[in-house]
């Protein structure tokens, strides 16, 4: 018996560290399944209470325990499933945790528009696939350079043209010395579920994917 | 093990396609090793086997490759067991392979096991009476075969006409039950093929109930599948604690036609890792075999200890021949190493010592020892 087991009629959910996990447990609290502060997940990492067992995982770790049923439903951000798609169920937007996958060059530079590409573009992001795809549904030939932090040094220093990189306010942007030329998309909070669950477990999964449902709608 | 590309493009998606190990031959010819065995069995029908009667019976076992890496660092090389029949249409057929895999489930030795079952007709049904722009459907098909609800509901919205259709595109997760949810489904569908495709789920079910299996079926409206490929009836098998279905399968009536011999057709697949991962992880993981009998020798014994193991095989029974010579303490810590039943210490041509768990040792002729074992008298 494997600890991640779920447990039988119980529903796990994952919510990720980071920005969206205060928005994540204002949802479940509101939802009535957890009422849990941001310490108290933060020491213990698996909370069990009545019917919910909450678990605590980075924010790109979600797909992974969703996909292989390890949890039953997961919040992440549209950004994470971009970049790993997976056979879960997306099933609502939350709403929460909004912000833009962007394309960015420093304010100095020529690029603009997609008329004034170089033949081979050089772009760094935490978000290779995202990047490579979108490029390639355009047509332009891209290197994507895979990076795993401070995106923004990357063209100040000369190792690419442009970045791709989740923005919410700019403000980050804007203090590298960074434009937004394009926009990939828009991303929120999601929630999603793993597909067995919604099958095995129907009922109880269900439930509390309405319950999460109905406190969006508030 | 090996098929030409050009033979697997007939019969699976550009997502498979890119999973295939691909390489080519001597002449230039880009071969494949199999990703799956459905497209090698439909080649077979209208090839090797086209002058056989249909319909076909056939089942496959063995390993299928695969690029993917997959998140979970899965093998690349994994076990199928699959049956398909060929050549027989309607739901008594229908009923027969989804009652086939389940007893396959079930024979495996998992503790539980369901099976969802679906209708690829009715999706197909509801996607021609909704009513929607052309690229706004094939947008709709895109999102519900990603499973992704919230662009769904997004793409719906924008438009103008609201239909029973679209609720019912919406729920497609919720669409899971017993018959009830034939008639709720049949009170919102407005169109032939949806119709027929529920009419189609009331009989299987019906029929699986006779099988045997009223217990672990389920109707799943909403199952979401490679709706290019399949044609009708389409099931899921899931266990428990597996975060993705064990088995697959349904009716493909277009493929057989593609390789110039048109027939119905429908089959499954089970995934024997799945299979393995979920015993092994279950209260009572199984056990290798258990050996029958392990036979020792010391001195003269080692002909009359050949004999005896042949034997005791032709009997169906499990032995294993030491490899050495042992006196009767040392042949006593190899019999528990072994883990077997009986300890058969042959000493010289006429005499056995013959030790069962549980019991003291007695002497006997090796042809009495293998005649009341293989009488299953201890």
């Amino acid at each position: 018996v494997t600890a991640h087991k779920t447990l039988a009629g119980k529903v796990s959910i994952a919510v990720p560290t980071g920005a969206l996990m205060p928005g994540a447990l204002r949802l479940l609290a509101r939802a009535g399944l957890a009422r849990l502060t941001g310490e108290e997940l933060g020491r213990q990492l698996l909370v069990d209470r009545s019917g919910v067992r909450v678990i605590l995982v980075r924010p790109a770790d979600v797909p992974a325990y969703v996909d292989h049923g390890a949890a039953d439903l997961g919040i992440v951000g549209k950004d994470i499933l971009w970049e790993t798609p997976g056979a879960h169920y997306e099933l609502v937007d939350l709403g929460f945790g909004a912000c833009q996958m962007v394309l960015a060059v420093p304010i100095a530079s020529r690029l603009n528009g997609p008329e004034t590409w170089p033949p081979q573009l050089r772009v760094a992001t935490k978000y290779p696939r995202t990047a490579a795809a979108w490029f390639e549904a355009r047509g332009q030939a891209v290197e994507v350079v895979p990076l795993h932090g401070s995106v923004e040094l990357a063209p100040q220093v000369g190792l690419v043209d442009a970045i791709v990189d989740l923005t919410a306010t700019g403000r980050t942007l804007k203090e590298n010395r960074l434009r937004v030329t394009a926009t990939l998309g828009a991303s929120t909070a999601r929630l999603i579920a793993n597909q067995a669950s919604l099958k095995t477990r129907t009922d109880a999964v269900q439930a509390a994917v309405g319950r999460l449902r109905e406190a969006v709608a508030k | 093990m090996v098929e030409g590309v050009d033979v697997l493009e007939l019969g699976i998606g550009a997502d498979q396609r890119r999973r295939l190990f691909k390489f080519a031959d001597a002449r230039g010819e880009v071969i494949a090793l199999v990703g799956e065995r459905t497209v090698p069995v439909a080649r077979l029908v209208a090839g090797k086997l086209r002058g056989s009667a249909l319909p076909l019976r056939l089942c496959y076992a063995g390993p299928v490759l695969s690029t993917d890496e997959g998140r979970f660092h899965q093998r690349r090389e994994t076990y199928q067991v699959g049956a398909e029949l060929v050549g027989a249409p309607g739901t008594v057929a229908d009923a027969e392979v989804i009652a086939l895999a389940a007893r396959c489930l079930q024979a495996s030795g998992v503790q539980r096991y369901q099976v969802d079952v679906g209708h690829a007709e009715f999706f197909h049904g509801i996607m021609d009476a909704v009513k929607l722009p052309d690229e706004v459907k094939s947008a709709v098909r895109v999102a519900l075969t990603a499973r992704d609800f919230v662009a769904l509901e997004s793409l719906l919205e924008k438009t103008p006409l609201r239909s029973a259709e679209h609720e019912l595109l919406l729920r497609f997760p919720a669409l899971r039950g017993g018959s009830e949810i034939l008639q709720a489904a049949g009170g919102l569908v407005r169109n032939r093929r949806s119709e027929r495709a529920l009419a189609e789920l009331a009989e299987v079910l019906q029929l699986l109930v006779a099988h045997g299996l009223g217990d672990v079926v389920s109707l799943d409206l909403g199952a979401i599948r490679d709706f290019d490929y399949y044609t009708g009836i389409i099931f899921e098998g899931y266990g428990p604690d597996i975060g993705r279905p064990v088995a697959q399968g349904g009716r493909y009536d277009a493929l057989l036609a593609r390789f110039g011999r048109p027939a119905p057709a429908t089959g499954f697949v089970v995934q024997l890792d799945l299979v393995w991962e979920m015993l092994t992880r279950s209260a009572r993981p199984p056990a290798l075999p258990r050996i029958d009998a392990a036979v020792a020798w010391s001195g003269s014994g080692l002909k009359a200890g050949l004999r005896l193991g042949s034997t005791l095989r032709l009997f169906g029974m499990r032995a294993v021949v030491d490899t050495q010579a042992r006196d009767q303490a040392e042949s006593k810590t190899w019999w528990r190493a072994v883990g077997a039943v009986n300890l058969l210490h042959c000493m010289n041509d006429s005499t056995v010592a013959w030790t069962a768990v549980g019991q003291r040792t007695r002497r006997l002729p090796p042809e009495q020892v293998a005649g009341r074992l293989a009488g299953g008298i201890a």
